[in-house]
């Protein structure tokens, strides 16, 4: 009888062991299919974890705007509002720490700092990793890093990252128009 | 080991200490007593196998198999999860034996940590090593009381100091205190109360014992701010409450080797009493403005009572009227921290004072209950206190070889002495 117990209380928590990866993978399924899609430009580096592998760790060169809320402190949680530049890249259009009416797409950050004299607003955009196979990512680091030094205007990398509702899924990196996978076979080919 | 006691009851036998129907009937009593066991040996490796299992499959599943369709490894990520939920399952309906139970959930445990590590890889998404461990420790800590498993205490232990250090000893300026961290180990407790009731003498219950104890004296640390001076003082009154806990009749009755509280209490107090042996720490606490309203001190305060109250009832039970002056070092603490913070001379001949005190005490004790170990401990304080203040005083060289060979000659004669009383006792 009172295994019979435990095993319904089993049968309960196992069903949270399946909901939790599940409910994650609708929720990034959900993000990718109907949210809206933006080009944020980006600059990476290679760590490890442990259980997870390893990953390219991005920063976006979106990572300050103006406010004129002189409240905003450190880990202060706000939401960034964007809109498309002409070729497709995301911009800041308005920074607030509630929703702002009639306004789409954004993302909820932390403030990392505030200048109250120029009234710029820092924060990290909050999909700055992109997992790959350990092999694969010092390779993709380096060629990266080539392309993405500030000098160079001519190769284009950024992260395609689709947004709704305060969420972001990171759907690919590219560079020059072509997934970073991709690119790097390409490129160990030659 | 059956073999070697069939052996031995043969002899007996043999020359007639025991008949052979009394034999016979212990046989039968070892016989029916193994019957409801299952064979530790065979739980041991069943958990190792599940252990090495389950992080392999952790470890193949962080390769990003780049060239396989998201589907095809978001198939994988949830196989090795329902495998082990099917293996706990038959488990608990079936009621399965121990060795079954702690593998089963050994593996699932790792299957969780897996799952949500390979979700996360494939979709990219974001979030620090600490939020992980958290969603992975808190979907597998009902296993515990599900399957009735130490293993899995044993791995939500281990993996909650991982979340506690990750989380509170970033270097990188953004350490928080791991809240969640006590609130886990106060989930696991009912368990491990019960584990101590139903066998304190297992082994695996020892293991329990030095897991919660280091677990907890290294996450105490993360609840330091920028209060280093309470911190100590903080430190002192946890090795205090764990000396007192150790005098606990389900620790106290076992082997000394299995009572982590009453080890790690001794040791902690003693090295701790050495730094502060030195001038230099109480200096510093001297210069320190005192913070009353700090989490420090509430904590301080939180174990300074459980310490008190674990002393209270443990004179209370007292069976014998030795006193044990390790006991109350906390208390002394105290009242020598609050000293230092006004004059750091006294405190530092107060703390060697205590310290010397201490070994001799240990010495005594030693001698009394014919315990080499406890007698060397003892010895070992006093030489540390000793050598330790070579650094920091102006000796003449022939007076510090002196004292060391005074030191060398103790040693030297309180061993061969106790081993005459020994053997005198022996013959």
């Amino acid at each position: 009888m009172k295994s019979k117990y435990l095993f319904i209380i089993f049968v309960v928590i196992a069903v949270l062991q399946l909901f939790a990866p599940a409910n994650m993978i609708y929720n990034q399924e959900h993000i990718l299919k109907t949210g809206t899609l933006y080009k944020f430009k980006t600059q990476p580096i290679d760590p490890n974890d442990p259980f997870r592998g390893k990953y390219v760790t991005l920063s976006y060169e979106l990572n300050s705007a103006k406010s004129r809320d002189s409240t905003l402190q450190k880990d202060d949680k706000i939401l960034v509002y964007l809109e498309k530049d002409s070729s497709g890249y995301a911009q800041v259009k308005a920074v607030s720490k509630t929703k702002i009416e009639n306004e789409k797409d954004f993302i909820e950050v932390k403030v990392d700092w505030y200048n109250p004299y120029t009234n710029d607003v820092g924060f990290s955009l909050p999909f700055n990793r992109y997992y790959m196979q350990e092999f694969k990512a010092k390779p993709a680091e380096n060629i990266y890093r080539k392309y993405n030094s500030v000098l160079d205007t001519i190769n284009q990398t950024y992260a395609l990252v689709s947004v709704k509702n305060g969420d972001a899924v990171l759907k690919e990196v590219y560079i020059n128009d072509r997934p970073l996978l991709n690119y790097l076979e390409l490129k160990t080919s030659e | 080991m059956k073999f070697k006691f069939n052996r031995e009851l043969t002899e007996l036998v043999d020359n007639k200490v025991i008949s052979e129907d009394t034999a016979i009937r212990i046989t039968e009593y070892y016989r029916y007593k193994e019957k409801g066991q299952s064979n530790p040996l065979f739980m041991i490796f069943g958990i190792f196998g599940s252990a090495l299992v389950g992080l392999g499959v952790i470890l193949i599943l962080a390769h990003n198999w780049d060239h396989l369709s998201r589907p095809i490894k978001t198939i994988f990520a949830f196989l090795p999860l329902l495998i082990g939920q099917v293996l706990s399952g038959i488990a608990i309906l079936k009621n399965k034996s121990r060795a079954w139970k702690e593998s089963a959930g050994t593996f699932l445990f790792f299957s969780i940590g897996a799952s949500i590590a390979l979700v996360s890889q494939i979709y990219h998404i974001p979030g620090d090593l600490s939020s992980y461990l958290l969603l992975w420790i808190s979907l597998g800590l009902p296993l515990i009381y599900l399957l009735d498993s130490k293993a899995v205490d044993m791995l939500v232990i281990i993996l909650a100091t991982y979340y506690a250090v990750e989380l509170g000893y970033s270097f990188n300026g953004g350490s928080r205190v791991p809240w969640l961290y006590f609130l886990i180990m106060l989930g696991t407790l009912p368990f491990y109360i019960s584990a101590l009731l139903k066998s304190a003498q297992a082994n695996s219950t020892g293991i329990l014992n030095w897991l919660y104890a280091v677990s907890l004296m290294i996450s105490l640390g993360t609840c330091i701010n920028s209060n280093w001076a309470l911190a100590f003082l903080m430190y002192a009154l946890l090795f205090g409450m764990y000396y007192n806990l150790g005098y606990l009749n389900v620790y106290r009755n076992g082997l000394l080797r299995r009572n982590s509280f009453k080890l790690l209490g001794s040791l902690g107090t003693v090295v701790l009493l050495v730094v502060f042996s030195f001038n230099g720490i109480w200096e510093d606490v001297e210069s320190k403005v005192f913070v009353v309203n700090s989490q420090e001190l509430i904590i301080s305060v939180l174990l300074f009572v459980s310490a008190l109250v674990l002393l209270g009832f443990s004179y209370k039970k007292r069976t014998e009227v030795m006193l044990d002056v390790f006991q109350f070092v906390f208390l002394v603490f105290v009242i020598l921290f609050a000293i230092g913070t006004i004059n750091a001379g006294l405190a530092t001949v107060l703390t060697n004072s205590i310290l010397l005190l201490l070994g001799l005490f240990a010495v005594k004790s030693g001698t009394e209950r014919l315990s080499f170990g406890i007698l060397n401990y003892g010895l070992l304080i006093i030489s540390v206190t000793i050598i330790c203040r070579f650094f920091d005083t102006d000796m003449s060289f022939v007076l510090r070889g002196i004292l060391f060979v005074l030191v060398g000659l103790g040693f030297f004669l309180t061993n061969y002495f106790m081993f005459k009383k020994q053997k005198s006792i022996q013959s």
